[in-house]
C-alpha cells in the first residue's frame, strides 16, 4: 500500500523541479566505462549537472519571477554562445568575466547580494530583497532534492 | 490633552485601539465592518506578502480582526500591547506593519471601500459632511528601526476622495506617539497637502514633512519590511540586529546554499554513471524480464520517504497493472533477506532495468 501521511502536492515546485531535474539527469549521457575517476571529466560532469539543476529549478519556477527570468536567459544565451563556438571549432573563449572592481576594493554587501541573485544588478533594493527571498526558497527545495538523490544514488 | 473631538477615528487604522464616540462610532464601525467584507486572498502567504505589498495592505486593512479594536484613550495606551495583537492576527508579518504611502494603494482603498459599500456609498459621503470619517484614509504604521517598534501612525489620504472636510479632519484628527505613550497629540500636517493634489501624510512630530522625505520614508518602511521577511527566512537572523548583519548573514546563507548545489553535483556526477536511467521506461509496460520478486523487495527500503512524491505513486500503480503483478507492491516487507536479494539482483540485472527500478525507487522517495 502506499505509506500513508506522506502526501505531497504533485504541481508543487518541489516535484516539478524534481521531474525536471531527474529528466535532465537521465539525459546525461555518461561515458562508459564509468568511474573513470578522470578530474576533468568529472568536474565537467559537475558542472553540466549543477547548470541543469539551476535551468530544471528557474523552468519550475516559471517566468514569474524576475531572478528565474534572468536565469533562463542567461543560460540561453551561454548555451548559444557555447554552441556557435563548438561549431566554429574555436574554444578560446572561455575568458573569465571582469568582476568591477569596486573603489573600495571590497563589494559591499547590496553589490554582493546583487552578483549572487540572478537578475539582481538591474533592480532596486526593495525587489532585490524580495527576489532573494524568494531564490533562497527555492534554493533551499533545490537542495534537499538533489541530497535525496545523491543520496539514493550513494546507497 | 486630547481633543474631544479627536476621539472620533478618521480613518481606518490597522490597530486596534481606535476612539470612538457616540453615534459617529457606530457609523463609523459599520463601515468599517463593511469594509473588511473583503477576505484577504492568501493573506499569511510569504510569497503573497512579498507579491503584493499594496494588496495585501489592503487586506490587512480590512482584516477582520481589526473590529475587535477596544476603545482605549490615547494616553493610556500600551502601545506594546496593540502590537501583539497585530502579531496575533498578522502571522507571517511580525512587527509593524508598512504602508507605501503613494497613490496606488491609495486607489486600491478607494476602489475597495466602493465595492465593499456599494450601497452604502451615499452613507459614505455623507458621512465626511459630519467630518467623522474619512474612510480612504489609511494609517500606516512606519516600521521605523531606529524608532521604538511601537511605532506611531502615518494617516495617508488620497485627496481626490478626501474632499470634504480636510481642515475639521485636521481639527479632529490625531497624530499618536510611537515613543512610548504621550498624553500630547500633536497634529503637523503640512500646508500645501491641503491645497495641492498630493498624497497626504500625517507626519510624526519632529520630522519633516516635504515630499521628498516623505517618500524616502516609505521606502525605508517597505525596505524594512522585506528586510524582515528575510531574517525570517533565514535561520539565525532573527535575534540579529541591525541591516548590516543581517545582510551579511544573508548573503552567507545564499553563499552556503549555492556551495551545496556545486557540492551535490559533485557527488551525483561521481555516482552518475553507475545509473543511467531512464524516464520513459518508467511509464512504458515494463517487460517481463523483471523478477517480480524483486519488484516486491524494492519496494520496502524505500518506504521511508523523506521527500514523498505522491503524483507518481498513481503511476507506479498503474504501470505495475500493467505488469500484471498482482501483489501488494507497495506492502512493508521489511525483511533482511529482501534487501539481500534486492542487492543480489541490483548488481546482476543489466543497466536498463536496474535503472528503470532504481527511478521507480527515486521517485519513491522523492
Amino acid at each position: 500500500m502506499i505509506p500513508k501521511g506522506v502526501s505531497l502536492n504533485p504541481n508543487s515546485r518541489k516535484t516539478r523541479f524534481a521531474r525536471r531535474f531527474i529528466c535532465a539527469l537521465s539525459q546525461m549521457r555518461n561515458p562508459r566505462p564509468v568511474s573513470s575517476s578522470n578530474e576533468e571529466e568529472v568536474r565537467k560532469r559537475s558542472h553540466k549537472i549543477k547548470i541543469a539543476a539551476y535551468l530544471s529549478m528557474a523552468r519550475a519556477v516559471g517566468s514569474r519571477r524576475a531572478w528565474s527570468r534572468a536565469l533562463l536567459f542567461k543560460l540561453r544565451t551561454r548555451a548559444r554562445r557555447h554552441n556557435i563556438m563548438i561549431g566554429r571549432r574555436s574554444l578560446c573563449l572561455k575568458k573569465k568575466r571582469v568582476i568591477k572592481n569596486d573603489p573600495l576594493g571590497e563589494l559591499s554587501q547590496t553589490n554582493k547580494l546583487r552578483h549572487l541573485v540572478p537578475g539582481g544588478k538591474t533592480m532596486d533594493m526593495c525587489s532585490l530583497l524580495e527576489e532573494t527571498a524568494h531564490f533562497v526558497t527555492c534554493l533551499a527545495t533545490q537542495v534537499k532534492v538533489m541530497q535525496t538523490i545523491a543520496d539514493h544514488f550513494a546507497k | 490633552m486630547e481633543p474631544n473631538l479627536g476621539t472620533i477615528a478618521r480613518s481606518i487604522s490597522i490597530r486596534p485601539n481606535r476612539e470612538e464616540t457616540g453615534l459617529e462610532s457606530l457609523q463609523f464601525r459599520e463601515e468599517i465592518h463593511r469594509l473588511m467584507i473583503v477576505p484577504p486572498e492568501n493573506g499569511s502567504s510569504f510569497t503573497a506578502l512579498l507579491e503584493l505589498p499594496e494588496t495585501q495592505a489592503m487586506e490587512l486593512l480590512h482584516s477582520p480582526h481589526s473590529d475587535k479594536g477596544v476603545t482605549v484613550p490615547l494616553s493610556g495606551v500600551p502601545l506594546h500591547g496593540i502590537n501583539d495583537d497585530h502579531k496575533s492576527y498578522l502571522p507571517s508579518f511580525n512587527g509593524n506593519l508598512t504602508f507605501p504611502s503613494n497613490k496606488v494603494l491609495i486607489e486600491r482603498a478607494a476602489k475597495f471601500s466602493v465595492f465593499a459599500s456599494g450601497e452604502h456609498s451615499p452613507e459614505t459621503s455623507s458621512v465626511p459632511s459630519d467630518s467623522s470619517a474619512n474612510l480612504e484614509k489609511v494609517k500606516s504604521e512606519p516600521a521605523d528601526t531606529d524608532s521604538n517598534p511601537n511605532s506611531s501612525q502615518l494617516l495617508v489620504s488620497d485627496p481626490t476622495v478626501n474632499i470634504k472636510n480636510q481642515r475639521s479632519e485636521k481639527r479632529k484628527e490625531r497624530e499618536k506617539k510611537g515613543k512610548g505613550c504621550t498624553k500630547k497629540t500633536k497634529i503637523e500636517i503640512s500646508q500645501d497637502a491641503e491645497k495641492l493634489p498630493y498624497v497626504h501624510v500625517r507626519a510624526r512630530r519632529g520630522q519633516a514633512t516635504d515630499s521628498h522625505s516623505l517618500a524616502e520614508r516609505a521606502r525605508r518602511e517597505k525596505i524594512n519590511a522585506r528586510m524582515k521577511l528575510l531574517q525570517e527566512l533565514v535561520p539565525g537572523c532573527s535575534k540579529i540586529s541591525g541591516t548590516a548583519l543581517v545582510l551579511d548573514e544573508i548573503i552567507n546563507h545564499v553563499q552556503s546554499l549555492q556551495r551545496q548545489v556545486e557540492l551535490l553535483s559533485m557527488r551525483l556526477a561521481s555516482v552518475n554513471p553507475r545509473i543511467d536511467f531512464n524516464l520513459d521506461s518508467l511509464f512504458a509496460p515494463e517487460s517481463g524480464s523483471l523478477v517480480d520478486s524483486n519488484f516486491s523487495s524494492m519496494v520496502s527500503p524505500l518506504l521511508w520517504p523523506e521527500i514523498p512524491f505522491n503524483g507518481n505513486r498513481q503511476q507506479h500503480q498503474q504501470q505495475w497493472n500493467f505488469d500484471a503483478l498482482h501483489r501488494p507492491l507497495w506492502g512493508r516487507e521489511e525483511d533482511s533477506h529482501t534487501f539481500i536479494t534486492m542487492e543480489n539482483s541490483l548488481l546482476s540485472y543489466d543497466s536498463a532495468n536496474s535503472a528503470s527500478l532504481h527511478s521507480n525507487q527515486l521517485k519513491m522517495e522523492l
